[in-house]
């Protein structure tokens, strides 16, 4: 007679409480202390492609000129066309052409490294365009900008929400296509106080240059 | 497609694991991600199985929790249940920052995790 014996098979559990995200989050305390060494600021702009980010890092570069050492970090996977307007203001910029949907730490760190960080105030880093993917990624900055414009649409805070509840400052952009585009944009500020009463929200238009000063003044005081 | 990457970094702790205790046979890894996050569960789900397919670690199952986020308000003293924002138009209640007592910004102090709870193995 032949006997089947299945053997019970052991099952053990380990606790964990890994965090998925500690080795991105390392380098980002590392990168914030390179940087915390000379006092210079990081700044990370995110927004979905489209929404102006770059035209906006332009102003702000020439609205800093004679006020803040800035340098440009832009994360880019196919063009330098977002460099090009940046270099020509004799800013250091630094482009990221990794093929990824958000920055990381890591590819900021290499960044970083490529910079005069000691003879710098501000680093504004721009975020591959995307409004849903960076929100995980910690770069190591000392505070998140998201950046909405009125062409993408009167839905864009509610559609992503969680973008959101990170950040320090929300931009509206492109202000003067509110009329033809009929965007509410009282409505779209409502949308984001409702997420996050206390973020600020500033309106600019790159075009007729609304809210430029008001937004350089607000990202040199982050 | 952050997921994709999300995923990687735990196909790799889980091997890093299971090497370390080789040779065991992973059944089942149990992750918790807070519903502050932009993580999609299903598609991790889809990436983990087709990043472990033919690796030590095939075979075993993804299975994910989503947890509550709870908030902390400093100006009432608040701590619990964040408010919801309902909207005919939102598919579901959406987590805010806003203090349900007092309407000031919160801040979070749970739901914005994303980590391994528990490994599962036989030898």
């Amino acid at each position: 007679m032949i006997q089947t014996i299945h053997a019970q098979e052991e099952v053990t559990e380990a606790e964990m409480e890994e965090n998925l995200f500690d080795a991105n989050d390392a380098q980002a305390d590392s990168n914030r202390r390179v940087l915390e060494k000379s006092g210079t600021r990081a700044i990370d702009i995110m927004g979905a492609i489209g929404s102006g980010k770059t035209t906006l890092v332009t102003r702000m570069v020439e609205r800093m000129s004679g006020r803040a050492r800035v340098a440009v970090i832009n994360g880019d996977p196919v063009t330098a066309d977002d460099v090009l307007p940046i270099e020509r203001q004799g800013v250091p910029v630094i482009q990221i052409a990794a093929n990824a949907c958000h920055l990381d730490a890591d590819l900021v760190s290499r960044a970083y490294a490529k910079l005069p960080i000691g003879e710098l105030d501000l680093i504004l880093i721009e975020n591959v365009g995307n409004l849903i993917c960076p929100a995980e990624f910690k770069l190591g900055s000392n505070a998140r900008v998201v950046v909405i414009s009125v062409t993408e649409g009167p839905w864009m805070v509610r559609k992503h929400p969680r973008m959101f509840l990170g950040a320090r400052l929300v931009v509206i952009n492109k202000l003067d296509f509110a009329g033809p585009m009929g965007v509410d944009v009282d409505q779209l500020e409502r949308d984001v106080h409702m997420l996050k009463p206390d973020l600020k929200v500033i309106k600019t238009s790159c075009k007729a240059g609304t809210g430029l000063d008001e937004l350089a003044d607000a990202l040199l005081a982050l | 497609m952050h997921e994709f990457s999300i995923a990687s970094g735990l196909v790799e702790k889980v091997t890093a694991f299971a090497e370390e205790r080789a040779p065991i046979r992973v059944l089942k890894v149990r992750l918790a991600i807070g519903n502050l996050m932009c993580i999609q569960a299903e598609q991790l789900a889809f990436c983990y199985n087709a990043l472990t397919e033919d690796t030590p670690i095939g075979g075993s199952s993804l299975e994910i929790e989503m947890v509550p986020p709870v908030v902390s308000c400093t100006n009432c003293g608040y701590t619990g249940a964040p408010k919801y924002w309902e909207d005919p138009q939102l598919l579901s209640p959406v987590p805010t920052m806003s203090c349900p007592k007092c309407g000031s910004t919160t801040e979070a102090i749970e739901g914005d995790q994303c980590s391994i709870r528990t490994i599962s193995y036989a030898q």
